[in-house]
Formats: structure tokens, C-alpha cells, sequence
């Protein structure tokens, strides 16, 4: 125990002592021109949601051309038009951060867990082949369950995330996505 | 340009240990949608003031075994609040109830109860579902005002979801009374008791007759049934799936 405690100080220490030299660094460099900092919560955000995204996008392009009922065909527009814009967005942030698109999938957060991407070829199959009031239905389905996966996403942010402007982007995320997320419901009902 | 990689990978050091504990309990799974359950008219806006479950109704995961809407525990308990003026949708008496899913866990059985009576349990054998899953289950004669409680049993954790689902069973809309059901006491229906499409022929000396669905009971009644003996606790009128030896909230067995 006393090892690990005693072990564990010196980086400690060493970072402490980076941070405090990187800060008055910054100072005497005119702090204001440095982009807001953002940590892994920022980028996993951006990197999730991006694939939470293309995921969404396959199932919506579907719906947007086969559903029968008028409002799904304009849920899927509005969602394939809104995420064309937030996924260049989320782009252009990790690329200035230099940081992938894609998640490290070596990091372990979806193993046994996560599943966040739950989308599967056979799911997509399923929809191709529903037809009529059942192609409509599992749409409403699938969207759904896209959209909760990617509201958990943007919680996470809201909570965890420290760069504002992806901190702000999760919140109007939620809220548009919530509202959508009732008009699918209401079909799902009706249904 | 130094400072420039150094301090995100700094930043990187430093949050990286709270970024886990806050995305491992994000566990995203399924609920009913058709008829809304109780967490999807909190998402849909039709009932207000639910709180957190509006984000995630999903998530609605607990321990196996509970009969209360929320699983038990102390999330979510709105859920569990039959104050609440949930809306019913009006049904026959074969329900076909959709789920969303969000993560295909693998399925030992999904099912589904009125107060404790078990309607219908499907065994998936630890399969995982498919794009959507839905089940069409017979309401075994309830008839008004019922609180579904469904169980999404998963295989390989010792964990179910709970959806709730508000029924006004048959259609007539006469009774619109909150059931008591789907709370943690065992508190029997007395509802049962009053839905007018019941047929209610009464009987005046059931003493120790046969058990039959129709009859009429008053505590302290007794009946046979399958060759055992059993004493009512309260006042019902007996339905097909109410056998003696399935509602413990209204037989004893002698």
C-alpha cells in the first residue's frame, strides 16, 4: 500500500509541475489566442455521435424514400439535413484537435458494455424487406432506438464534456432530438 | 508548438478517470412503445413532471423479480406513482405490445403480468432480438382498468427491464379507476370486482363448491380446485387465470 502511494507521487508531482509551467507559459504567451481545452469526454462525444450518426443516416435515408406515412418521411429529412450539418461540425473539431473520427477501438469502452452502435447488417435487412404498415413500424423502431443511444451520448457530454462549444452542441442536440423523439412516439402509438 | 500537444494530452491524463465512471452505467436497452408504456408517455410529453426517465426510458434496468413499474429500488420511482394520470389505451382482449430496443442483449424470457397473475412468458433461450420485437398477449378476461407490468428477462446478467403499460381492457372506458397492481404491496385487485362488462353471477353458498371463473366470492369463502382446498381472502369475482393456486392475493390454500 505505502509502495503504491509513494509511487504514484512522483508523476503526480511531475504533472502538477507541467500543468503550473504550461500555465505560465500560456500567460506570458497572451493566453487569449489558445482555443478553449477540451478532454476525452469532448472527443469521445464527437467520435460516438458521429457513428451513432451514420448509422441513423442509413436507416433514415430508407424511411425518408419508403414510408408510407407523410410524417416519418418528415422526421427522416429533418434528421438526414440536421445531421449533415452537426457531423461537419463534429469533423472539423476532432481534425483541429488532431484527433481520429473514429473511437480507439482499442480502448475498451464498448467491449461487453457499451453497444452503443447497435445498429447490425440483419437490422437493416429487416427494414429493406418490411413492407407496407410493417416497414413503417420497424423504421419507427430502429429510429428510435438510434436517437435514445444518441441522446445518452449528449448527456454524457453535458455532463462530463469541458469544451463549450461541443458542451452547447449536446444541448441543443438533446433538445431537437427529444422533440423528434415525441413525434416518433406518437406514430408508435398509433401504430 | 510544444505547448500545443502537451496540454491536451495533460488534459487527457486528468479526465480520463472520471470520463469512465461517468459513461459505464450508461446502459441503453428497451421499453415498450405501442401501447405507450409509462416511461414512453413520459417521453412523448403526454404525461409531464416525470423527470430524468423523459432521456432514457430505455433504461429502465433493475434486479429480475420485481412487480413494481420502475423494478424496484430508487430511480425512476414515478413510475411507480398510479396517482399519476397515466392515459390507457383501449384494447381487446389480445394486446400486441412493440418494444424499442436499443441494445440487443441475449434473452432468457420476456414477461408479462397483471397484478400477479402471469398473462404470457416467452422463452428466447438466450437469443438475442431482432431489428423490433413484439408480442401479442390474451388478457386472460381482465377487463377495464389494468396496469401491465412487463419483464425483458436478459440471460446473461441477473438484470430485466421493466415497462408498465396502462390498459383499458375491452374498450368501454367505464372505469377509469388507477388499479393498484403494479405497486410493491401485494395488494389485490378490487377493481376485478366492479368492471361492468364482468359477468357477475352470484354466488349465495359457494361453501365448499368447486372453483369456478364468473363466480362471485366474499372472504372467508371456500372452495376446491384441483383437489385442494382454498379460503378467500377478499371479495372478487373469479376470472379464467385467477385460479386459486396462481392468485395468492386471493386464495389461501387450506
Amino acid at each position: 500500500m505505502d509502495r503504491s502511494v509513494t509511487g504514484a507521487g512522483g508523476p503526480v508531482r511531475r504533472a502538477a509541475l507541467a500543468l503550473l509551467l504550461i500555465l505560465l507559459l500560456a500567460g506570458c504567451g497572451g493566453g487569449a489566442e489558445e482555443a478553449p481545452a477540451h478532454n476525452e469526454a469532448d472527443a469521445m462525444f464527437l467520435q460516438m455521435s458521429l457513428a451513432q450518426i451514420a448509422e441513423g443516416q442509413q436507416v433514415a435515408a430508407v424511411a425518408e424514400e419508403r414510408a408510407a406515412n407523410p410524417e416519418l418521411r418528415a422526421v427522416a429529412a429533418e434528421l438526414l439535413g440536421q445531421w449533415r450539418t452537426e457531423s461537419d461540425t463534429m469533423r472539423s473539431w476532432l481534425l483541429s484537435w488532431q484527433r481520429p473520427i473514429e473511437a480507439d477501438p482499442s480502448a475498451g469502452v464498448h467491449a461487453g458494455h457499451g453497444d452503443l452502435h447497435s445498429l447490425r447488417d440483419e437490422d437493416l435487412a429487416a427494414l429493406r424487406s418490411a413492407r407496407g404498415a410493417d416497414f413503417d413500424r420497424t423504421a419507427v423502431a430502429l429510429l428510435l432506438g438510434n436517437l435514445h443511444n444518441g441522446v445518452e451520448t449528449m448527456r454524457m457530454e453535458s455532463a462530463d464534456g469541458a469544451y463549450p462549444p461541443a458542451v452547447k452542441l449536446a444541448g441543443e442536440m438533446t433538445a431537437t432530438r427529444q422533440g423528434q423523439i415525441q413525434r416518433l412516439l406518437a406514430l408508435a402509438s398509433a401504430s | 508548438m510544444r505547448r500545443r500537444f502537451t496540454l491536451p494530452a495533460l488534459t487527457v491524463a486528468a479526465v480520463t478517470g472520471s470520463f469512465f465512471v461517468a459513461v459505464s452505467p450508461a446502459s441503453a436497452h428497451g421499453y415498450i412503445s405501442s401501447p405507450p408504456s409509462r416511461q414512453a408517455n413520459c417521453a412523448s410529453g403526454a404525461v409531464s413532471g416525470c423527470g430524468d426517465i423523459v432521456y432514457e426510458p430505455q433504461s429502465v434496468e433493475m434486479p429480475k423479480g420485481s412487480k413494481q413499474c420502475n423494478g424496484g429500488g430508487s430511480r425512476f420511482t414515478v413510475l411507480n406513482d398510479n396517482s399519476k394520470s397515466w392515459p390507457a389505451a383501449s384494447v381487446g382482449q389480445n394486446v400486441t405490445f412493440s418494444w424499442v430496443l436499443t441494445a440487443r442483449h441475449s434473452t432468457a424470457t420476456w414477461e408479462y403480468f397483471i397484478g400477479d397473475t402471469l398473462l404470457a412468458s416467452f422463452n428466447d433461450g438466450g437469443a438475442q432480438p431482432g431489428a423490433t420485437k413484439s408480442h401479442t398477449v390474451n388478457m386472460k378476461g381482465f377487463s377495464g382498468r389494468q396496469t401491465v407490468l412487463a419483464r425483458w428477462n436478459i440471460s446473461d446478467t441477473v438484470n430485466a427491464f421493466y415497462s408498465c403499460v396502462d390498459l383499458n381492457i375491452g374498450g368501454g372506458g367505464t372505469n377509469p379507476t388507477p388499479t393498484p397492481t403494479a405497486t410493491s404491496s401485494p395488494t389485490p385487485r378490487p377493481t376485478a370486482t366492479t368492471n361492468p362488462p364482468t359477468p357477475t353471477p352470484t354466488a349465495t353458498n359457494p361453501g365448499a363448491t368447486t372453483w369456478a371463473a364468473g363466480t362471485a366470492y366474499k372472504a372467508g369463502d371456500r372452495v376446491t380446485y384441483n383437489g385442494r382446498s382454498y379460503q378467500c381472502r377478499q371479495a372478487h369475482t373469479a376470472l379464467s387465470g385467477w385460479e386459486p393456486p396462481y392468485v395468492a392475493a386471493l386464495w389461501t390454500a387450506l
